[in-house]
């Protein structure tokens, strides 16, 4: 193993309300690979990204060495002076752009008078691919027509051809066969012996035996123990050093009591959309009682947000499978339908698809259920919607100074809960809620799962999908754990473990076992 | 001291009425600078005809509104103009019955168009610029087969009234006066509620509108009841402008239609259906921008099949003066029908100076920055 190439001291990084990174410190050196890892929100995103100038200096506090020199970037231009490259997960290139041209985007080989020399550009990245050992690709195709796997190959012959020397892979698997994994997995061992620098940032825990050289784990922002060699360390310690965090008194957990069946999913298949025999979901099945609130578990990507997206009829084609609702078969085909049998989905990406930004609380609240607030003809009583609001805003407790105020004013918690709000006053059956808790302080969480018990209570069956363990063991009564877009598991409050959830959803346990 | 936090306090209010009321401080300016200029401009009669010139595209760039608040444009409702035009006057040619003519152009003309760009547009997810640019084309070629190129004549003697004729000024006089009162009416009723739940009243906010409606209202009634009297069509532009506010404000589908212009995806989620809410839309300004043809023809007398080239870009200058923001989501009816009379003014005022019409273009057209550059810095500084 090589001298140490990069180093990150005491790295600490705020967001509002949050501390994202809480004194991180690790070292990767040359020709090796690092894996870093991590439960989702860790902080090995934020980690990267104020290593590569998105977050620039000083919108962080430490310090980071390159070669044992000092580095401030202000800006990604000079984290990538400094040899430094990404390969985030969703990929940086033009589709309408041949390979030859994406590779060679900032720099293009030309002539004094400005006319490209595209014999070059297309002989010099035909070199580069054939050095990489990468088949299959033509500098003349055009990447949008390229599979993933191929295009993550070109980014990543896109970031050696500035020489980079210190190499980041953000989840690069989540969207290859296996097949091109193997092909990625020949190429970073090639890169291995050429002495790149390697960091490798998963969850899948049997791509690090295959690939990683040493691991260091981030839980909650901070280093958890020091970078360790991977033939020193089981996948169980790893795991437990992600994930071993005491449940506080935080969960305010009801007992179960299950009651009749009230949604049931029945083979349930989502075909990927662009990925011609690819799925999504793959014979998903199972059952949601009264009276419990079901988990949804899983790794980002694992297909948590497309099950429930499936069952509300947000996919517009290539869902297939059977809902009934109180044994009754439901046909939905768009979100409205979904809502007139009384299924509501609280979506993960608040600010994108939750609210209408820019406009107000009260419009945000009562636009998915106007029907409640109008008289014949669709015209809106505002007097009896202002007092509908006003309700919600004391019983969730929702701290706005008015329902005219624009909903992006509010916190992010206040914000979660006039989305709740939406959904409540279509007098849900069953509410699905995605990542209810994200990115919101420790108070409001706490409303939420108040909220979420009494709403059992009143006789709604909730189910609720969560990337944080002890969020999930602390207010659900059955746990489904999903891996690959199967149900990897079904594990009941009893037996389930952070560990056990932890193999089933990173595929080191397979389904059965 | 006291007076002057007295005096700062003032200016703070002054500068909050003009931004928020910019545009109407613009159309005075405008008016104010065209009186002492010319001495025709400020009378009974160049008002009356300034206002029924402006109807013809306010009645479009209401609908205009409507679209640009769901993130889309239409560029056919000139080229419908003119073919609506066109088949109103061939109909009663024919020897159709007045009424069932408009009626007749107003559902194909208007609707069924509207329906066809809506379809392509929301089925197949296609930029609404690419296909109503197809339709103006379409619509014009129609309107130029179907009259062989030439004019037709109006041959009945009841149609050219509707556009032609004046609600006496006396019957004038008494809508006015009972507009004055129906507004005292709701803003009575709006203070009563405000007050039942306990929401703050703004007393600025309401001593503006309070003046802006009685200083509008006062110069309509001189000049309503001075010369003949309301035009037709600015009373059938009125009653549209008033129903498209009431629509955005106080029913389902204004709210559904700002939910989507603010984020479709969010609104799709809600349970809207996007799809329908789109052909509504796409329908509704098409039938505005037929009628705005008929009332063209009948005030013209005839139908020629370049009616309206153009009008397009007024009716959406109309819009963006008004303040509705290209982004989708934000906008009023009541800021584009300032919008549309700006560009009436513009038009009337330079027309009676004498500037010649090729100067007229620029003047626009900077004018149309200048608008949109003034809402991109106040939003800026807001930000």
């Amino acid at each position: 193993m090589g001298e140490v190439v990069l180093e990150m001291k005491n790295i600490v990084k705020d967001f509002p309300g949050v501390r994202a990174l809480d004194d991180v410190n690790f070292e990767a050196r040359a020709g090796e690979v690092l894996a870093l890892v991590g439960e989702n929100g860790a902080g090995k995103s934020t980690l990267m990204k104020v290593l590569s100038g998105v977050w620039p200096y000083p919108t962080y506090e430490g310090d980071i060495y390159i070669k044992g020199k000092l580095c401030r970037f202000r800006n990604t231009r000079e984290a990538e002076a400094a040899k430094v490259a990404i390969i985030y997960q969703e990929l940086n290139l033009i589709p309408g752009l041949t390979v030859a041209e994406n590779i060679f985007l900032d720099r293009q080989f030309c002539s004094v008078v400005g006319i490209v020399n595209w014999g070059k550009v297309f002989s010099e990245a035909q070199s580069l691919l054939n050095q990489l050992g990468i088949k299959g690709v033509k500098p003349t195709d055009k990447v949008g027509e390229l599979t993933v796997g191929k295009q993550q190959m070109v980014e990543i012959a896109k970031a050696l051809s500035k020489s980079a020397e210190i190499l980041v892979f953000d989840e690069p698997t989540s969207a290859l066969t296996d097949k091109e994994v193997d092909a990625l997995f020949a190429t970073i061992r090639q890169l291995k012996e050429k002495g790149v620098c390697m960091t490798y940032i998963s969850h899948k825990m049997d791509e690090l035996q295959l690939i990683a050289d040493r691991v260091a784990v981030l839980r909650d922002g901070k280093t958890i123990g020091e970078v360790t060699p991977m033939n020193e360390i089981t996948m169980d310690e790893i795991i437990n050093r992600m994930v071993g965090r005491d449940i506080k008194d935080m969960f305010p957990k009801m007992e179960g009591k299950r009651g009749e069946k009230v949604l049931e999913v029945a083979e349930l298949h989502l075909k990927h959309p662009t990925i011609p025999g690819k799925k999504l979901l793959n014979k998903v099945s199972f059952a949601a009682h009264k009276g419990e609130i079901l988990g949804i578990s899983g790794l980002m990507g694992s297909g948590r947000s497309e099950l429930v997206s499936s069952i509300f009829g947000a996919y517009r084609s290539g869902v297939s499978g059977e809902i009934r609702l109180h044994g009754k078969k439901l046909k939905i085909k768009r979100p409205k339908d979904a809502i007139d049998n009384g299924i509501a989905l609280v979506t993960e990406d608040r600010k994108a698809l939750g609210l209408v930004l820019g406009q107000s609380v009260l419009n945000n609240m009562t636009i998915g259920s106007l029907e409640t607030v109008a008289q014949q003809w669709g015209i809106i009583n505002k007097a009896k919607e202002r007092n509908l609001a006003w309700d919600y805003i004391s019983k969730l407790n929702i701290k706005t100074p008015g329902l005219d105020v624009a909903v992006d004013t509010l916190s992010g918690g206040n914000q979660q809960k006039v989305i709740v709000a939406k959904w409540l006053n279509t007098s849900p059956k069953v509410l699905f809620l995605d990542e209810p808790t994200r990115g919101i302080d420790i108070g409001a969480k706490v409303e939420i799962y108040n909220l979420l018990n009494k709403l059992v209570d009143e006789g709604v069956t909730v189910i609720m999908i969560s990337s944080e363990l002890p969020e999930i063991m602390g207010m659900c009564h059955r746990i489904l754990v999903m891996c690959e877009g199967e149900i990897a598991a079904e594990l009941d409050e009893r037996e389930a473990t952070k560990e056990l959830i932890m193999e089933y959803g990173t595929g080191s346990k397979k389904k059965g076992e | 001291m006291n007076t002057r936090t007295g005096n700062t306090n003032f200016m703070h209010q002054l500068a909050a009425f003009l931004k928020e009321n910019g545009t109407l401080v613009a159309l005075v300016i405008l008016a104010v600078i065209f009186a002492f200029m010319d001495d025709a401009f400020f009378t009974p009669r160049n008002i009356t005809n300034l206002a029924r010139q402006t109807t013809i595209i306010g009645i479009i760039s209401v609908g205009m509104t409507l679209v640009i608040i769901i993130n889309g444009i239409d560029l056919s409702v000139g080229s419908i103009v003119g073919l609506a035009a066109i088949m109103v006057t061939l109909l009663m040619q024919s020897g159709m019955n007045v009424w069932l003519a408009i009626l007749v152009t107003l559902l194909v003309a208007g609707v069924f168009i509207g329906l066809w760009n809506g379809f392509w547009i929301a089925h197949y997810n296609i930029p609404p610029f690419i296909i109503t640019l197809g339709m103006m084309t379409i619509a014009r070629g129609l309107a130029l087969t179907l009259s062989n190129g030439s004019s037709v004549p109006v041959t009945d003697p009841l149609f050219p009234k509707l556009g032609g004729s004046y609600i006496s000024p006396a019957i004038s006089g008494i809508i006015i006066v009972a507009a004055l009162v129906l507004f005292f009416f709701t803003l009575y009723r709006g203070i009563q509620q405000r007050k039942k739940y306990n929401i703050t009243i703004r007393v600025q906010k309401i001593v503006a509108s309070t003046i802006i409606t009685a200083a509008g209202l006062g110069l309509a009634f001189w000049v309503f009841t001075d010369y003949r009297g309301i035009p037709y069509p600015v009373a059938i532009f009125t009653v549209i402008a008033a129903a498209g506010i009431f629509l955005l404000n106080n029913t389902m589908l204004g709210r559904r239609i700002y939910a989507m212009g603010g984020n479709e995806e969010a609104a799709r989620l809600s349970g809207i259906r996007v799809y329908r809410v789109k052909l509504i839309v796409y329908s509704i300004i098409t039938t505005l921008s037929a009628l705005s043809g008929i009332l063209l023809a009948s005030r013209l007398n005839g139908a020629s099949p370049n009616l309206g080239n153009m009008f397009e870009l007024d009716a959406i200058s109309a819009v963006i003066i008004g303040g509705t923001s290209f982004s989708g989501g934000v906008g009023t009816i009541s800021g584009t029908v300032i919008g549309a009379f700006i560009i009436g003014i513009l038009n009337n005022g330079m027309s009676l100076l004498g500037v010649p019409t090729f100067y007229q273009l620029i003047i626009k057209g900077l004018i149309i920055i200048l608008a949109v550059w003034f809402d991109v810095l106040s939003k800026r500084k807001s930000a």
